[in-house]
């Protein structure tokens, strides 16, 4: 099977076992790899009902067929689990090398179910899976599980891949960290691996995984790569990284600030592209064959000593701990997101639990006795107590560890109304009402508020975006007209497929040259198939319906398919002022977006649907 | 007429560092060509091959209260209006 290894490891941590297993040629044609891999084990392993954290539940580490070609960050790998902060399909892409060390070890994915009876971390090398004694490594966070792992000369060379104190604390939403800069952020997988007792997974080889077209291969990552280098599409990205988005994202008004009361921040130019330069950048790093080099190092001693080893904040971060939380400080924020990738917690949905607590202690639902010390807006130092709280679930962080959803339903007193999230997962920093397509994608993906589930409105303001998939019309990004055909083809071929194939997203963005043409050419010249671009579509709403059906098993329903009462409130200033998303008009978008998946108006895919997907 | 431009901080190499322009024009082309007399090659950045607004930017007219973007060259733009050039956003 090219592109492939033909055999998944399976890891029985409760009966202390491993076995491989062949990879079946005919799941992979229908699921590819990856989440598609993930979401089809998951679906087959569990039962309506059963908990995240149990040993039955499976953490699945799967690849794609690209992992083994190191282009755009092809080498990363697909993390899916139960999220037991959604009690829904989990999932999170995380780019780095796992995804190709463990091709070279010869397995196409690790699916591990079962909890050790102390703590342990799996040695996987060459077709050999050791399961070793990790006492010494718990309580350690991930810099020095890394350093204690790599001590031992037998793991020098190899990757390590860990969760932190979270982790093992089982705080919802616990990261697993990979390399110190590579994350699976977002859901708790981290929290998974922790419940497993499983501290680490250590890997390397360098066994080849067969390619079916490798000058064609060649030709089509050449041209690409020439094109990065050339167009000037990713010039911005490359320069600035992620960071070029906060100041434009201020102007569209779309920058939550506030706990999402606003969207626009008034200390902008202290924690925009150039203040972020200007101030804790130190270097840019690429991911493995990438020419973008959107990824970027930060460092600094004063007012806060800033560590070069980890990835700097991304704008997810800087937003998450800059504008949502009224800090302006860009140090802090470089500080806060450290912190928190020690002790392996996600950054946005941490951002969003504190920004819940400051908003809780304002209007005195949570008082200094309950918390401990006052928590004001924008103090840093409450921010780095707070990571800290959760992390460790000390006092109150003990609550706002399990999210805030379940922590609005303990508190009560009104709080529900200021609690982001979408069926538990906390909103991420893009406002929806200044870009309806984005809250119609946060209301439908199969794991709640993701803002990597649809390509943004933004890209779509002008004609012929996307011509082989069928997106031509420009739409203004504040319209709700035509956002659910736009969002439904973006969830499969952008917000499923790329975490099948686990590539990078962002040169998949239009107008970013990573057409969908060339990516199934690639595709083809890696496993020698024939697939064509609706069929690569195809596979993503294949995967995405398998994805809803387990989430309607677990009793979810088109009452859960809804955004935050707040984004219901009209903004009064910036670039969105006047946009709101009103219910009304939700579920207009949802009748009509269930009618083009061909689900019923409950939401629930029709019999007809499932037999066309071949998942009846 | 009096139009003021606004660079996004991510174009700092482009303009010299100068992140705001005083010019004039009541097309969106007529202000690319004032823009290009500040600043010699600003305008063939800003341009694709065909001559178009570059894919990777786009050009946000402010009048007032109200935001839109520009689609074209022959956007109209009035006396008192605020052009803003940005990278698209694309994703997080």
């Amino acid at each position: 099977m090219n592109g492939y290894q033909g055999k998944i490891l399976k890891v029985d941590l409760s009966a202390r076992t491993t076995r491989e297993e062949p990879l079946d040629e005919a799941v992979a044609r229908k699921y590819v790899g990856g989440v598609g891999f993930g979401v089809r084990w998951l679906y087959d392993a569990l039962q309506p009902g059963d908990d995240p954290l149990s040993p039955k539940a499976p953490l699945i580490f799967a690849t794609g067929p690209l992992a083994s070609i190191n282009f755009l960050g092809s080498t990363g790998i697909s993390v899916t689990a139960k999220s037991p902060l959604l009690g829904l399909i989990g999932d999170s892409d995380m780019r780095g090398r796992m995804g190709s060390s463990l091709k070279g070890c010869g397995y196409d994915a690790l699916v591990i179910v079962g909890k050790a009876e102390s703590p342990v971390y799996l040695r996987i090398t060459e077709g050999s899976c050791q399961i070793l004694e990790g006492s010494h490594l718990w309580g350690k966070d991930i810099r020095e599980t890394q350093e204690l792992i790599q001590a031992d000369p037998e793991n020098k060379t190899l990757l390590v891949a860990s969760i932190g104190v979270a982790g093992e604390r089982l705080v919802k939403y616990a990261t697993i960290c990979c390399e110190l800069q590579f994350f699976a952020g977002r859901t708790g997988t981290g929290a998974v691996m922790g419940s497993k007792n499983l501290k680490a997974i250590v890997l390397g080889g360098k066994l080849e995984t067969p390619v079916s077209n490798p000058g064609k291969v060649n030709e089509l990552t050449r041209a690409i790569t020439s094109q990065i280098q050339t167009d000037g599409t990713c010039d911005t990205l490359s320069k600035y990284g992620t960071w070029n988005t906060t100041g434009p994202a201020n102007l569209n008004g779309i920058l939550p600030t506030k706990n999402f009361q606003a969207t626009a921040f008034s200390e902008i130019d202290k924690i925009n592209g150039d203040a972020m330069l200007g101030t804790i950048y130190a270097k840019k790093r690429t991911c493995p064959g990438c020419a973008i080099g959107s990824r970027r190092v930060v460092a600094g001693e004063s007012p806060y000593s800033l560590s070069p080893d980890f990835a700097g904040p991304q704008y997810e971060t800087v937003a998450a701990m800059g504008s949502l939380l009224l800090n302006g400080n860009p140090y802090a924020i470089a500080k806060a997101n450290e912190l928190c990738n020690l002790y392996g917690i996600d950054t946005i949905s941490a951002g969003v639990t504190i920004a819940f607590a400051m908003e809780c202690f304002e209007r005195g639902v949570l008082t200094e006795q309950e918390l401990g010390f006052k928590l004001s807006w924008g103090d840093p130092a409450g921010i780095f107590r707070m990571i800290e709280m959760i992390s460790l679930r000390e006092g109150l962080g003990d609550l706002l560890a399990e999210g805030v959803k379940k922590a609005s339903a303990k508190i009560g007193k009104g709080s529900e109304q200021w609690a982001m999230h979408v069926k538990g997962m906390e909103v991420p920093m893009h406002d929806p009402r200044g870009k309806k397509g984005m809250g119609l994608a946060y209301a439908t993906s199969f794991k709640g508020a993701d803002h990597e589930s649809s390509i943004h409105d933004e890209a779509f303001q002008r004609e012929n975006v996307f011509p082989e998939l069928g997106l031509t019309a420009a739409m203004g990004r504040k319209q709700f007209e035509g956002k659910a055909a736009l969002v439904k083809t973006l969830q499969e071929y952008w917000g499923v497929m790329a975490d099948v194939v686990t590539i990078c997203k962002f040169p998949m963005c239009p107008p970013r040259p990573l057409k969908p043409g060339p990516l199934v050419e690639l595709l083809n010249a890696v496993t020698g198939w024939e697939f064509t671009v609706q069929d690569f579509v195809t596979t993503g709403e294949r995967i995405f319906n398998l994805a809803r059906m387990f989430n309607l098993r677990e009793g979810m329903a088109r009452k859960d398919d809804l955004l935050p009462s707040r984004f219901e409130e009209v903004l009064k200033e910036g670039g969105s002022a006047g946009e709101s998303y009103p219910g009304r008009e939700l579920a207009k978008l949802l009748d009509e977006y269930y009618g083009l998946r061909g689900w019923s108006p409950e939401g629930i895919p029709t019999q007809e649907t499932l037999r066309r997907l071949g998942l009846s | 007429m009096a139009i003021t431009v606004r660079f996004s901080s991510a174009f700092q190499d482009l303009t010299h560092g100068k992140k705001t322009f005083l010019v004039d024009g009541d097309r969106l082309s007529k202000v690319l060509d004032d823009l290009e007399g500040q600043v010699p090659g600003l305008k063939t950045n800003l341009l694709n091959g065909e001559g178009k607004i570059h894919l990777a930017y786009h050009v946000i007219l402010i009048r007032g209260h109200t935001q839109e973007l520009c689609q074209d060259l022959d956007c109209r733009i009035e006396d008192g209006d605020e052009l803003v050039i940005a990278p698209i956003i694309s994703g997080g």
